[in-house]
């Protein structure tokens, strides 16, 4: 190709250096944080003095850390779960329905993703007072299912745009009745969006600290919460453990996301 | 008369003020290959989506073995199907793909083993049962799609112009394949394209397809040699259309008295006409000679050549009649006067009295 980066000449250079920029800017704080959780200083000195497991084992014997982990897990589970099953179904009606305001119903879907989460946290809060749900599990999984259903409701509708719906015909005229279409061939000819869909919801939850914050009780919190609420009465390597756990709890389901999306162009 | 095995009878339909099939009426034999062609939007697929239970039709009946098929819904119609566009399960192998018709009928684990293995083999696809569709050509996908349609058994094979997003080459390979297939099945099918050659090369009768009607059924020798309409005439073979008036009619034959007064006579008639009505003759051009002398009175036209384009088994002429209209001999290779032609020369073109066609316009 003409303009292929291997033509670029000098500016193939000045490219490359750029882009290292970038990947140093966006990864350092996190590489950095890694360190310190490996670190043995209690103050948080870097270059790390000596190298120890120390704060991890605080941190697993901390039933209060394990505690929050586990209400995260759970809630990211529950949130994955009802985000997939929610935006398979409103993925069908938008994609495969034919009715009047599609485009608007799709338009209200998505509004989740541009509106600041922080207003989205005070409506929440003021309606859960009300139902009582602030603080409770059922609270925290609607709150982030609130922001979750939009990225499931894009991967799943883009798989099932990209499914032709001549080969649900063909299922059917093989005598399949429609329900045995969608469920034998329309089902497993989407399922990477439906994963990637489980990922990213799961993913949108376990890191999500805004409407967690304003969800949480002393009884019930996720660990971002934790993270930030331990970070405003003192800064101990423990929190730096928690984060490097998080990253890569976040950084292993992204990996897990690439190789699905690359197993579908194969 | 005897229950036709296949019957379309007067299909209509219409979206809003659009008419797409308007009054189809045919009846198919068992075993037939019947080929319904036409350009887009003439009724063909139309006709094909509502026998297949996509669309109903807003009029008519279709009446397989004596019984209506209409109400019956599309996964219990039995009917086989092979789509324009690869409809293979991307999820499942070859195998799987093929067994699928079967499994959703509750057959035997062994039946179906059978049943699959002896289907991959009417297509050449013995062997490929673990190939995943996306790793399998446009022509082998399309194999697959067909091994799939026939597994059932079912009594009518549909097939919506199943080798068009093909290359040519591989096209007339997989026609072939659909030929020996329909030889070795009897499976009765009705094939839609828009492609004459493919429809010539493929089909017992061919419906030709205009306008949401059928203009004329046939074999391809039948439509060749005999076309009764205008559309049909254009549509089959290479053709050309002289226009004049109509003169002398009587019966089935008539004259056509063209702008400077020449004359043609004793022409086949199509449609209703009496003299003087605009009318066009049409001749094919591999069917008229070119010769030095005039022929029979009323079967020949004096012409002045214009131009030849040599095309390896012929030479194409192309030639102005006396008051200027534009026809094309085809001179095959060896013929006495090929190669000894030159522009401007003052030739005649004649026929024998069948092979040209007089069309009543209006």
């Amino acid at each position: 190709m003409l303009l292929d980066f291997n033509k670029l000449g000098v500016w193939k250079w000045v490219l490359t250096g750029i882009c290292t920029l970038m990947a140093l800017f966006l990864m350092l704080p996190i590489l950095f944080i890694v360190a310190l959780s490996f670190g043995s200083s209690r103050w948080l000195i870097f270059p790390p003095p000596g190298w120890t497991l120390k704060w991890y084992a605080e941190l697993f014997a901390d039933p209060r850390w394990v505690g929050a982990a586990l209400t995260s897990a759970k809630i990211g589970v529950i949130v994955m779960v009802l985000s997939v099953v929610l935006g398979l179904m409103a993925s069908l009606a938008l994609v495969r329905g034919k009715f009047p305001g599609r485009a608007v119903l799709r338009a209200f879907f998505l509004t989740p993703m541009v509106l600041p989460v922080v207003i989205v946290a005070v409506a929440l809060y003021a309606a859960f007072l009300r139902l009582g749900l602030n603080g409770t599990l059922p609270g925290f999984v609607i709150a982030h299912l609130i922001v979750a259903l939009p990225f499931a409701i894009i991967t799943i509708s883009g798989a099932l745009e990209a499914f032709d719906p001549a080969i649900e015909d063909a299922a059917i005229l093989c005598g399949a009745s429609p329900w045995e279409a969608r469920l034998r061939v329309t089902l497993p000819g989407i399922s990477h969006g439906m994963f990637s869909a489980a990922i990213f919801s799961f993913l949108i939850s376990w890191d999500e600290v805004v409407l967690a914050i304003f969800m949480a009780s002393p009884s019930l919190q996720t660990l971002p919460v934790k993270v930030w609420t331990t970070l405003r009465q003192d800064l101990t390597p423990v929190i730096a453990a928690a984060s490097t756990l998080l990253v890569a709890l976040t950084v292993l389901l992204m990996i897990a996301a690439s190789l699905i999306r690359k197993g579908k162009s194969e | 008369m005897t229950t036709p095995f296949l019957h379309i009878h007067g299909i209509r339909k219409t979206y809003g003020p659009v008419v797409a099939a308007d009054h189809v009426e045919l009846a198919i034999s068992e075993g037939e290959f019947m080929t319904f062609l036409g350009p887009s939007g003439s009724g063909k697929s139309t006709t094909l989506y509502i026998m297949a239970g996509f669309q109903d039709p807003t009029a008519g009946d279709i009446k397989l073995r004596g019984s209506s098929i209409l109400s019956t819904p599309s996964h219990k119609r039995n009917i086989g199907m092979v789509f324009q566009r690869y409809t293979l399960f991307p999820h499942l192998s070859v195998g799987e793909n093929v067994a699928f018709p079967l499994r959703v009928r509750r057959m035997g684990q062994s039946e179906i083993a059978g049943k699959v293995k002896r289907a991959l083999a009417l297509v050449r696809l013995e062997g490929f049962e673990n190939r995943m569709p996306a790793k399998m050509s446009g022509g082998q996908q399309q194999r697959v799609a067909l091994a799939r349609a026939l597994v059932y058994d079912p009594p009518v094979l549909l097939m919506d112009e199943p080798l068009s997003a093909l290359d040519k080459k591989l096209r007339e390979e997989i026609q072939f394949e659909i030929r020996r297939i329909h030889q070795e099945t009897g499976v009765t099918i009705l094939y839609v394209t828009h492609d004459q050659e493919e429809a010539l090369r493929l089909s017992d009768r061919i419906a030709i397809f205009n306008n949401g009607k059928i203009e004329q059924v046939g074999t391809g020798p039948e439509l060749y040699a005999n076309p009764t309409t205008h559309f049909v005439a254009d549509f089959i073979g290479d053709s050309t259309f002289l226009a004049g008036q109509l003169s002398g009619v009587s019966g089935a034959r008539a004259g056509v008295r063209f702008a400077d007064g020449t004359e043609v006579a004793e022409v086949p008639l199509h449609g209703r006409g009496s003299s003087g009505q605009p009318a066009e003759l049409m001749l094919r051009p591999e069917r008229i000679d070119l010769a030095i002398e005039a022929g029979v009175p009323g079967s020949s036209l004096p012409v002045t050549v214009e131009d030849m384009t040599f095309l390896g088994n012929n030479t194409t002429v192309a030639a102005r009649t006396s008051w200027g209209g534009a026809l094309s001999v085809r001179l095959n290779f060896g013929h006495p006067l090929s190669g000894r032609i030159a522009r401007g020369d003052k030739l005649h073109v004649r026929w024998s009295p069948d092979a040209a066609h007089a069309f009543v316009r209006g």
